[in-house]
């Protein structure tokens, strides 16, 4: 009996004329319509489906149930409701009855709607497991490039800064202004490189510069071979001739433990 | 004969008199400070300029005023203070009301001495004023431009203690200065000589009144050469010798303070020129016609240190500008 009632209802929609009506994407509603057999739901939508239906609420209708029903279309077309319903207990139950509704396009007809879109399959990079593994491997890799490099460097480096001691600069000089051939650059770094010397040779490394160079004046034998050359580098014409060769004499065979004052220490006087 | 004991020419031994008897006068004022008058000889000799800093008591004042009376120079003393205005110093156009003219005042900058005394408390439009006049030797006082007496020469004082309400230098300014000294403390001995000689003092009579008796009183008013044998000795300076070794290592220190890794700010050319010319003039006051490497040592901190500026990096690892640049100088062969 009720059965009947719902189908009558329908064909009274269909009877009233066109069955609902609404443009692409805009929603319609249905309501207090009684369709027979068990409580129906939404069945699982498709990606392609062109329509979408809703449940807005469900009441008890005898041993049926009223519905209140929202859709919305996404194509124009033609479309029977009750093919997007399905049983909510899953059983196959009595047939619906069509519920025709129609979706309209707003769009003129000689539009050209878009190219279906073709699946692009994504760049193979593997899992998130084959992406942390390759990360951990560039990373690895980084870190010993890092350490080898700096090795490298670090090798290199002393190579670069070695420079020659005190003592191998001093002979090459004193060598060259022994036999007249300095240029007044040269001279003033033997007479720098000797301050020096004595500075080591006295134990005056720790003590200010100009204290040191005083205390060296007054040293017995590095005083007088210090002022004798100060007189033949600094004096507008020294007042006797120089002997270069006894002046630079100690200096001729110095290594490298002449410059240490731990190891050759000489009292200042 | 050793190699300094050589005879100089008989004008050299004049002058070297000369400076020897400015020294002994000015050691019968000032106790102590035998390497504060060198300085303020080398800045008289080399028409340099001199920055004194230390604390105050330390006889600045007397020395500049003795060493003004005994070559006979014109002195002025300008104390600064913050309201002081350029025109303080430098000096003004005045309007006479008789004659409806404007007449130039000079200030008291028009002098052979002056002594800028506490410079860091003034504002730095009126140090700039000062520091102009010092570079140009010559003053704009409305339209007219006036040349400053010569010698002309700038001893100013700063207390290195007190810092509030100071205005400091700036480098661009402190490099004018041939020479920053730092003024220490007597030592006991000659603190003693200073008690003992004031004690001696006694009173000055003044009319009917009497006042004690002040270090300035002391200072007698005859000098011990004048003006022309001032110039005379300025010529001399110009005379010393200076070797090839010796501008080498100039050009050495002043190099190494550029490349130091501690230092931000290394020394201009101007330092260089101060170390030769100052070295010039120690070297005729020590009686030789020649420079030798001592008179760079001497005067490397007074010439180098206040141009050089630290790193923050040096700065915050405790170091201080004198050992910086006494690793400077120990490294200097190395």
């Amino acid at each position: 009996m009720r059965r009947l009632a719902g189908l009558f209802l329908l064909s009274a929609l269909a009877a009233q004329g066109a069955p609902p009506e609404a443009t692409v994407g805009m929603r319609s509603r249905i309501e207090e319509l009684v369709l027979p057999g068990t409580e129906l739901v939404p069945a699982p939508a498709k990606p392609k489906d062109p329509i979408v239906v809703r449940v807005l609420a469900v009441r008890a209708h005898g041993s049926e149930f009223r519905y209140d029903l929202e859709w919305s279309g996404f194509e124009a077309g033609k479309y029977d409701l009750a093919k997007f319903l399905a049983r909510k207990d899953g059983s196959s139950g009595p047939a619906l009855p069509a519920i025709p509704v129609v979706v309209k396009s707003l769009l003129p007809k000689s539009v050209k709607e878009p190219g279906e879109l073709l699946p692009v399959a994504p760049p193979e990079l593997g899992g998130y497991r084959t992406q942390q593994i390759v990360v951990a491997v560039a990373w690895v890799v980084g870190l010993l490039a890092i350490f080898l490099v700096g090795r490298k460097r670090r090798k290199a480096a002393p190579i670069a800064a070695a420079r020659p001691t005190l003592a191998d600069r001093l002979r090459p000089i004193v060598e060259a202004v022994a036999s007249g051939r300095a240029e007044d650059t040269a001279k003033a770094e033997l007479e720098r490189l000797l301050v020096t010397f004595w500075r080591h040779r006295l134990g005056l490394r720790e003590q200010k510069a100009g204290d040191a160079i005083r205390a060296i004046r007054q040293h017995a034998e590095a005083g007088l071979l210090l002022r004798q050359l100060e007189a033949w580098l600094h004096m507008p014409s020294p007042p006797e001739k120089v002997d270069l060769q006894a002046l630079l004499a100690p200096y001729r065979n110095v290594s490298a433990e002449d410059f240490s004052e731990l190891a050759k220490p000489v009292e200042a006087t | 004969m050793t190699a300094h004991q050589v005879p100089v020419s008989p004008r050299f031994v004049e002058t070297r008199e000369f400076l020897h008897q400015i020294r002994t006068r000015v050691g019968k004022v000032v106790v102590g400070q035998d390497v504060v008058v060198e300085r303020v000889l080398i800045a008289l000799l080399t028409s340099g300029h001199l920055l004194l800093q230390g604390v105050p008591g330390l006889a600045k004042t007397l020395l500049v005023a003795a060493v003004s009376k005994t070559v006979d120079l014109a002195f002025a003393r300008i104390q600064f203070t913050i309201d002081l205005l350029p025109s303080d110093i430098l000096g003004s156009e005045m309007l006479d009301q008789k004659t409806h003219e404007f007449r130039t005042h000079k200030g008291p900058v028009f002098t052979n001495l002056l002594l800028a005394d506490e410079i860091n408390r003034a504002a730095p439009k009126v140090q700039s004023a000062l520091l102009e006049a010092m570079q140009e030797r010559r003053v704009t006082i409305g339209n007219n431009n006036y040349a400053l007496p010569a010698p002309f020469l700038v001893i100013a004082t700063q207390n290195p203690v007190e810092q509030a309400g100071t205005f400091e230098l700036p480098e661009a300014q402190l490099d004018r200065f041939m020479l920053l000294h730092r003024l220490e403390y007597l030592t006991p001995t000659e603190e003693k000589e200073v008690l003992r000689r004031n004690a001696a003092l006694g009173v000055r009579r003044d009319g009917k009144g009497a006042v004690a008796r002040t270090e300035f009183d002391v200072l007698g008013d005859q000098a011990v050469g004048s003006s022309d044998r001032l110039v005379q000795a300025m010529e001399d300076v110009q005379q010393v010798h200076v070797s090839e070794a010796f501008l080498d290592h100039t050009v050495e220190i002043v190099n190494r303070t550029r490349k130091h890794p501690k230092l931000e700010l290394g020394c201009s050319p101007r330092a260089g020129i101060s170390l030769v010319k100052a070295s010039r003039a120690r070297a005729l006051i020590h009686g030789r016609d020649y420079v030798l490497p001592e008179d760079l040592f001497a005067l490397a901190e007074d010439v180098i240190l206040h141009r050089i500026r630290l790193t923050y990096e040096a700065l915050a690892e405790g170091f201080t500008g004198p050992q910086v640049l006494q690793e400077i100088l120990s490294e200097f062969a190395q």
